[in-house]
């Protein structure tokens, strides 16, 4: 039978980095994915990447694939697409479904780097045609460049939820309402706050009553739930939709494993069924590793850095690399993975309820439950100050791992010092050059830079904008502040593109004095459909 | 909860929940003890589904021709349920003049015995099934033969003596019988012991660990089988199928999905009898047998496989007996591969013997002590 | 596992749910009040209801609804869904053509 030193099953993130180290190392490695192309989720991930440098922070998730099949193609690792793991056997032997056979292969090791699945919740109509996952939506539009709909309604406020809404609006569909049964959002609220000054609404502690429509979505019915989630009669709201989009948490493809013979586990703060690993990603059949999602649902940066643990493991569990190389590579990658782990959103404090960040300021409870920080909270955070001339204003208030906001300022006026988690701080004595690097290096696009005294009368704000068509200099619209209000007339006085922004474009307008800490978004007309899609039933 | 019953049944198969059943049925206190998590964990519901008399050995027809007069036709209303039941006859298939052969045996004996089966050509072959493959030469065809939902009819009989009262305990794994005062009396599991004056044996190969322990054995061995289901396909036909070569046996469910059973030739040659028991070339080799009869169904889809465990007896037929030298202990185990069929008759059958009834077929053909050395 | 569980343990009576007929499996089309009232024709285990309704063993074989499955019977039983055993993996991990399973290499 063909023998493999490494046979890895998915390639994904971690997949791939896996295959990338064990290759490296001189592993005889192949990887198998059902798909036609590689990369897993990847390449659907048009956003910027948080993080460190070695995180490959604010870099586009697309663009963190094409790099690993590139390291991965330049390490003699043997991709195998459209070839599906169906099974795998005693004696580590793993059959494949490929170009209209069955192949038997046994290997050495085995990583299995399966990935999850979309979890669904039932609601009156969710099986009617229009009812899809968040990660279908992003197919569609990142991969095919298909619209999944016109008007949207997202069910599920964590980062994928969040970030999803975000791509929809950029392809052009309305995202009617944000629903969440939780009361507080549970991704990042820099990610809420980028629809939040768009007019998203959100509508926590609310859920699906029901999709209307016969053969397809024409409308949803949300309720209010009280604490116990139980709907609360009465506070029925509708809205026209043409499609719901469901991004309820993901759930580990870990069927291969279970058939493989290891232990598993129920936990549902890893999103369910899971191998019992050691902290090499080992499962308890000697040899079959787990690394990425399948293991628990993180997310990327730390799938890539699991792949790697587990590939450098198993290189040295079979002899191709040293003890002493192993240990220096893999305390550098576990250091990697510790740093990604921390902060407000570490897996650790999954279901936590978090009062105070880490510098002991109060966590804002409007950006939890409307998606914004209000103006009173504004101030609290290190990152927001008042100045003469132009400025950074940092509208970051949770402990996050990411920092290129440090990196991107030549002159040293951000810092977020040696935790990676810290909120960064303004150094109010730094000169601003008005490069506009920290705005585009922003993950969380939570970084503007205002000028209070541009003229007589006016302010300047500059804020990063990812939409087309872009605004051109001189156009006349209006500002929009944090909750999506239309607050003033604004109009456009630069507009900034540059390979170096890596496609956010600086938008710069021009409103009232009184409006520069209130002013975060620009919109050409003065309203929006959303504004006024939710009505009573 | 109560640890004390007239009789006590050891595993949770077809056996013995249809014998729960019918003993509940009979006003007798019954509580069954199944090691495993789940109802129907063994054979009774991982089988092909097949309800035949075809094909048995003689010893066995009286009780199953006498189940599929009796029980089978009526078991949807018995059992309050629908259990599937398609009595729409048994192809055996032949491509070679061997099988042929063989076949031609199969019924010359069946037919001794009363049932009616005969040999047929392939013309006649096609005009049942057109969907075979010109390599069929012959058959043997019982009218009389059919299919049902094993998982159905096992979970049927479970839910219906449940109603009746009879209670079911999962997760009790027995590890031993004991007498006091020269009777049975005791069944003890890792956890707890039960009391009955009768206790039935109906753990399949674990029976021989069982029953063990009061020194009783039979002689059986513990031999893999692999199934497979397809999607759920247009109507196609509704007979039960088998070869005469055993490459395969199936038939098509209500649901549109086709239920195939078979085996590669390795089996009982593995290392290990537990841990992971599939094995990667059973589905294919199945494949390959049916692809032969059926080229049609190449591009069905098989969604899912398992495997699971026959008890060939020595002899080829079951146990199901009174145990005279320890009173109050009755053997049901041993089936063969032939369990499911015979299941609700032989529920009829040891719940008649465990009342000290006359049974309605002789059963003398399947006492425990009729093992005997060659010469 | 293999926790001894009582099957005639009292889980009271079967109440019928304004949401009975939502579909819960949508590969075999079974809605929950089936599968609650399964659960009072005594099937507590994810493997039961699987045998007994079909839910979870199509196209999909469960990815879709294997959660929904066990809060449901749990919710109905009064087991912790932790304690409710995942259906057994079983090859093919994908559907697969015969025709594909029978050309081994």
């Amino acid at each position: 039978m063909k023998r493999y030193d490494l046979v890895i099953v998915g390639a994904g993130p971690s997949g791939l980095s896996a295959a990338i180290e064990a290759a490296g190392y001189g592993m005889k490695t192949v990887v198998y994915d059902e798909n036609s192309r590689p990369g897993g989720q990847l390449f659907k991930q048009i956003h910027k990447f948080f993080g460190s440098k070695e995180h490959h922070a604010k870099i586009r998730g697309f663009r963190i694939g094409e790099e690993l099949l590139q390291e991965a193609s330049a390490a003699g690792v043997e991709v195998q697409l459209e070839s599906t793991v169906t099974g795998i056997y005693e004696d580590k032997e793993v059959t494949v479904q490929r170009k209209g056979h069955i192949e038997h292969v046994k290997g050495d090791t085995i990583i299995v780097a399966t990935g999850a699945s979309e979890n669904m919740v039932p609601f009156g109509g969710w099986d009617l045609p229009g009812v899809i996952g968040a990660g279908a939506a992003q197919t569609m539009m990142n991969l095919h460049g298909v619209k999944p709909g016109e008007k949207v309604l997202m069910l599920g406020s964590g980062n994928v939820g969040l970030v999803v809404s975000f791509q929809l609006m950029q392809a052009g569909c309305e995202v009617v309402a944000l629903v969440d049964a939780a009361p507080a959002i549970g991704g990042y609220g820099v990610h809420a706050a980028k629809l939040a000054r768009c007019g998203v609404p959100f509508y926590m502690s609310h859920t699906i009553t029901k999709a209307e429509g016969t053969d397809h979505v024409t409308g949803v019915v949300i309720s209010q739930v009280n604490e116990k989630f139980q709907k609360i009669p009465g506070t029925e709201k509708h809205f026209d939709a043409d499609t719901i989009c469901v991004a309820v948490g993901l759930s580990p493809m870990s069927q291969l494993l279970k058939m493989s013979g290891c232990t598993m586990s129920d936990d549902p703060k890893r999103g369910g069924q899971v191998p019992e690993t050691d902290e090499y990603g080992e499962t308890s059949v000697s040899g079959v590793y787990a690394a990425g999602d399948v293991s628990g649902i993180e997310e990327a940066s730390s799938a890539m850095i699991e792949g790697r643990i587990s590939g450098t493991r198993a290189a040295y569990e079979m002899g191709f690399v040293s003890e002493e190389d192993e240990i220096k590579e893999l305390t550098k990658l576990k250091n990697d993975l510790l740093s990604l782990r921390r902060g407000m959103f570490a897996p650790g404090n999954k279901g936590k309820k978090i009062e105070k960040t880490e510098e002991g300021i109060n966590v804002s409870q409007n950006l939890l439950t409307k998606g914004y920080l209000s103006e009173a909270e504004i101030f609290r955070y290190p990152g927001i100050c008042r100045k003469k001339g132009l400025h950074p204003v940092i509208e970051c208030s949770q402990n996050i791992p990411c920092n290129p906001c440090q990196d991107a300022c030549k002159f040293s006026c951000i810092n977020v010092g040696k935790d990676i988690t810290s909120l960064p701080v303004v150094n109010p004595l730094a000169k601003c050059s008005g490069c506009g690097m920290c705005v585009a290096s922003c993950s969380g696009q939570a970084i503007f830079l205002v000028d209070e005294d541009y003229d007589e009368t006016g302010a300047s704000v500059t804020l990063p904008y990812e939409f087309f068509p872009l605004p051109r200099v001189g156009d006349q619209g209006y500002a929009r502040n944090r909750a999506g209000e239309i607050v003033c007339k604004a109009e456009v006085i630069s507009v900034k593109s540059s390979p170096a922004y890596d496609r956010t474009n600086l938008l710069t307008i021009r409103v009232p004095k009184d409006m520069a800490m209130k002013a975060r978004f620009y919109a050409d007309r003065a309203e929006t459909k959303a504004e006024t899609a939710g009505g009573a039933v | 909860m109560n640890r004390t019953a007239d009789v006590i049944i050891v595993g949770g198969g077809i056996i013995g929940n249809a014998t729960a059943y019918y003993l509940a049925k009979k006003g007798r206190k019954v509580i069954v003890l199944e090691g495993s998590d789940n109802i129907g964990n063994g054979g009774s519901s991982r089988n092909g589904g097949g309800v035949r008399q075809s094909g048995r050995d003689p010893r066995e027809l009286p009780m199953v021709m006498w189940g599929i007069q009796n029980l089978w036709p009526h078991l949807n209303e018995e059992l309050d349920a629908d259990v599937e039941y398609t009595q729409k006859g048994n192809l055996r298939l032949g491509k070679t003049p061997a099988h042929l052969k063989i076949l031609q045996g199969l019924t010359d004996r069946a037919t001794a015995c009363g049932l009616d089966v005969k040999m047929i050509d392939a013309q006649e072959v096609k005009q049942i099934n057109p969907y075979l493959s010109d390599e069929v030469i012959g058959a043997s065809w019982c009218p009389t033969d059919g299919h049902a939902n094993p998982m159905k009819t096992t979970l049927a009989y479970y839910r219906k003596a449940r109603q009746l009262g009879a209670c079911f305990i999962t997760g009790e794994k027995v590890v031993g019988l004991q007498k006091n005062g020269g009777k049975l009396r005791r069944v003890i599991t890792e956890q707890n012991t039960y009391e009955a004056e009768k206790v039935l044996v109906a753990a399949g190969y674990e029976s021989r660990f069982i029953t063990k322990t009061v020194g009783i054995d039979i002689p059986m061995i513990k031999q893999k089988m692999q199934c497979l289901v397809t999607e759920a396909e247009p109507k196609m036909f509704d007979q039960m199928l088998g070869t005469a070569e055993a490459d395969f046996y199936g038939h098509q469910s209500h649901h549109g999905s086709f239920v195939f059973g078979g085996s590669s030739g390795q089996e009982g040659y593995e290392l290990s009898k537990d841990g992971l028991i599939s094995n990667s070339i059973n589905v294919p080799c199945i494949c390959r047998g049916i692809l032969k009869y059926f080229p049609d169904l190449s591009k069905a889809k098989i969604v899912r496989s398992w495997t699971g465990w026959i008890d060939p007896c020595v002899d080829g037929i079951p146990v199901m007996s009174r145990v005279e030298e320890v009173p109050g202990l009755y053997l049901a185990a041993g089936f063969t591969g032939h369990g499911f069929g015979i299941g609700p008759a032989a529920g009829y059958h040891l719940a008649q013997l465990i009342c000290d009834e006359t049974p309605v077929t002789d059963m003398q053909a399947y006492r425990y002590d009729r093992f005997k050395a060659k010469i | 596992m293999n926790e001894v569980n009582d099957r005639s343990r009292d889980i009271g009576p079967f109440i019928p749910g304004p949401d009975d007929d939502m579909i819960i499996c949508r590969c075999e089309e079974i809605t929950r009040g089936e599968i609650r009232r399964a659960v009072h024709d005594g099937m507590f285990t994810i493997t039961e209801i699987r045998r007994y309704l079909r839910c979870g063993m199509g196209l999909c074989q469960g990815q879709t609804c294997a959660k929904l499955v066990k809060s449901i019977v749990a919710g109905e039983s009064g087991a912790a869904p932790g304690t409710l055993e995942p259906a057994t993996s079983r090859a093919p991990m994908r559907p697969v053509e015969m025709q594909i399973l029978a050309d081994e290499m």
